[in-house]
């Protein structure tokens, strides 16, 4: 039942992360890499900066809860010491992006306030949505909330991130780590719930309603980050185009030209990607996929 | 027991009060390494009976740790205790060694 | 990340800059690799076996099996206590205790192993000492009851201390596989117990009345912790006059924080 489990122990988490894909980064990025001169220079794109990466600390604030928290109602020894190492990851994540924030320039004792203002209200239902179970200690629950819905959404979103600063290393590198630690999260959730939601089918029906609780939650907070992102997007574009080596040059993202794509469109192939990935996921585990409803645009 | 393992540089600037200028150490390595790199050679592990304290050393009364300083210490002095977290600073004790009391 | 050049000393980093540095993943990270890193599972692979009789072993198995209640505890406790974390900092060390805490379950089962035990969930049901199960009951219940000074007491002064003073003391006559894992558990340990000394003494200094209430659950709990110890002791083969003075390093923490008496 949790042989598979063996191979997300401590030690193998120490030898892949510190001892591996992060040894010699410092928050994530290599030594001395700063954020790329156009995004310091120019306000609007800073403060969009800024907004996207107050999000991604919302959701690792939400993550980092979400699995110290399903450790106590794990089942088995082996799940908990899973738990424990992505908690130890989240907390990084938390802290990567909060180093970001400061190195985009908002103040350190103004790093709290500013992620309250400006974390989506959408995005923060999503995570009530997941706390709640978690509070409740439904495992089975808060591992398809944590690890499939939370992991998968996170793990598309910095996948486009990640394609969208290839003239960004420091940002670009950071993103490789965590999506490398995402790998292992999305893994755990679907091995390990696959077997409990076979044993529990009981549980069904309201693993359901949450999924397309948080669906509909993140479908909206998509929406509005990309509703407001037309100017700077297109003012994004045009100071990278005007590099002599455009790094964005020919890149695209699930099938998306990044230098030609409207905001409408990124925002559609970006849900749907996490929803196909859910629907897919969902399936391998023996849960049907919910469509969510759409939000309205504002 | 330390003065074995560092060199005794100079003599700081003497200050305006009668107190004899502090001497200033070069840290060596120590062996300790329970914390980063860059940090290791202001801390060393208490050897127990037979380790001494040299002027720029104190215990850290909470992990018993010794802290290293480049410095001299004195009363007065804040020194801090990576290994355990904690903050403290340096007084003088009934025998009149040097000792480190925490401050929250 | 501050840096250092040869004119530099941590002593020198304002109180800001030095809890963050030190609560910070990276700071984790860097610490653990320096005496981990070349010991997986706690150990060098290379380190041969002593020999052990049959009694000695049995009472290590016991002895294990207790370690290994007390670090399911702290494991248990301090993921519940990254949700009660009032700063980024110390939710941030509160994550990193987790991994130590699974860690160290992670290496004492696996010496459980190494020392024959085929069934060890079925061993440690059989040996915890019940009033260290009682402690980690009570733990969970300030846990779960959002409780933060409450458990940050129980466990990171209470437990934590008591488990470095019986741990330094194993270490000392333990086998040299058994000692080189509680080597790297006691480096672990000195943060844990200092963070919750120093988180504990500035709420103390800031809420003073707070005190009585963590003085009376220090009078429940003393009893529960010290009688386990106490039995970790006789599995050590000590009698009590030769057990080493075991609530000392405790006693000066709660003197420090005035909760003694």
């Amino acid at each position: 039942m949790v042989d598979f489990l063996s191979q997300y122990s401590i030690q193998r988490w120490l030898e892949m992360c510190p001892q591996g894909y992060l040894d010699g980064t410092v928050y994530g990025h290599d030594p001395g890499e700063t954020e790329a001169p156009e995004i310091l220079e120019v306000d609007s794109l800073r403060e969009a900066s800024i907004a996207v990466t107050v999000q991604l600390i919302a959701g690792e604030r939400c993550a980092l809860a979400a699995s110290s928290g399903l450790i106590n109602c794990a089942p088995d020894d082996a799940s908990k010491t899973f738990l424990a190492t992505q908690t130890l990851d989240e907390a990084r994540h938390v802290e990567i992006f909060t180093q970001r924030l400061m190195d985009l320039g908002v103040k350190k004792e103004n790093v709290n306030s500013t992620v309250a203002d400006l974390a989506n209200p959408h995005l923060v239902k999503f995570a009530e949505t997941l706390l709640e179970k978690v509070s409740d200690g439904d495992f089975v629950a808060g591992v398809v909330g944590q690890n499939i819905i939370l992991e998968g959404m996170a793990f598309s979103v910095f996948e486009l991130l990640q394609a969208s600063a290839a003239g960004n290393p420091k940002f670009a590198k950071t993103l490789a780590g965590t999506i490398a630690d995402e790998r292992r999260h999305v893994g755990f959730g679907e091995n390990r719930i696959g077997s409990l939601i076979r044993e529990h089918p009981e549980k069904k029906a309201e693993v359901q309603a949450m999924q397309a609780e948080m669906s509909y939650h993140m479908l909206a907070t998509f929406t509005d980050m990309f509703s407001d992102a037309g100017q700077r997007m297109e003012e994004a574009k045009q100071l990278v185009a005007d590099k002599e080596d455009n790094p964005l040059e020919g890149v695209t993202w699930h099938g998306a030209d990044l230098m030609s794509a409207t905001p409408d469109v990124m925002e559609a192939v970006l849900a749907d990607t996490v929803l196909n990935e859910f629907r897919t996921r969902l399936d391998r585990i023996g849960i049907e996929y919910q469509s969510p409803k759409v939000p309205a645009r504002a | 027991m330390n003065d074995d393992l560092d060199t005794v540089t100079a003599p700081a600037t003497a200050t305006a009060t009668d107190e004899p200028p502090r001497r200033t150490y070069e840290l060596e390595e120590t062996g300790f390494r329970e914390v980063p790199k860059r940090w290791r050679r202001f801390y060393r592990i208490w050897q127990g009976e037979g380790d001494t304290l040299a002027p720029n050393e104190v215990i850290c009364p909470v992990c018993k740790v010794v802290i290293r300083s480049r410095r001299e210490l004195r009363p007065g002095d804040r020194v801090y205790c990576m290994p355990c977290m904690s903050r403290l600073v340096v007084v003088r004790n009934a025998d009149g060694g040097l000792e480190a009391e925490v401050v929250y | 990340m501050t840096n250092v050049d040869d004119s530099w000393e941590p002593h020198l980093l304002d109180e800001d800059e030095f809890i963050r540095e030190v609560q910070s993943f990276t700071f984790w990270f860097e610490a653990v690799e320096g005496y981990l890193g070349d010991r997986p599972y706690g150990h060098d692979p290379d380190l041969p076996e002593a020999a052990l009789g049959e009694i000695e072993r049995d009472q290590l198995v016991t002895i294990l099996c207790n370690y290994c209640v007390g670090e399911t505890a702290a494991l248990e406790a301090s993921s519940g206590l990254v949700r009660l974390a009032a700063t980024n900092p110390s939710q941030i060390f509160m994550a990193t205790q987790v991994a130590d805490e699974a860690r160290h379950v992670e290496v004492f089962r696996r010496r459980l192993e190494d020392l024959g035990v085929a069934d060890v969930d079925g061993e440690i049901a059989r040996r915890a000492n019940p009033e260290l199960s009682e402690f980690r009951r009570q733990l969970l219940e300030f846990v779960d009851a959002g409780q933060w000074e409450l458990a940050v007491f129980a466990q990171n002064v209470l437990l934590e201390t008591m488990e470095d003073t019986v741990f330094r003391y194993h270490a000392t006559v333990a086998d040299p596989v058994t000692a080189q894992v509680l080597d790297g558990v006691i480096a672990d340990e000195r943060r844990h117990l200092g963070f919750g000394e120093n988180d504990l003494g500035r709420r103390l200094a800031r809420y003073p009345m707070r005190r009585a209430e963590l003085a009376e659950v220090r009078a429940r709990l003393d009893p529960l912790i010290l009688a386990s110890f106490e039995a970790t002791y006789r599995d050590l083969g000590l009698s009590r006059a030769e057990a080493p003075e075991l609530g000392r390093s405790y006693l000066e923490a709660v003197e420090r924080l005035g909760l003694a008496g």
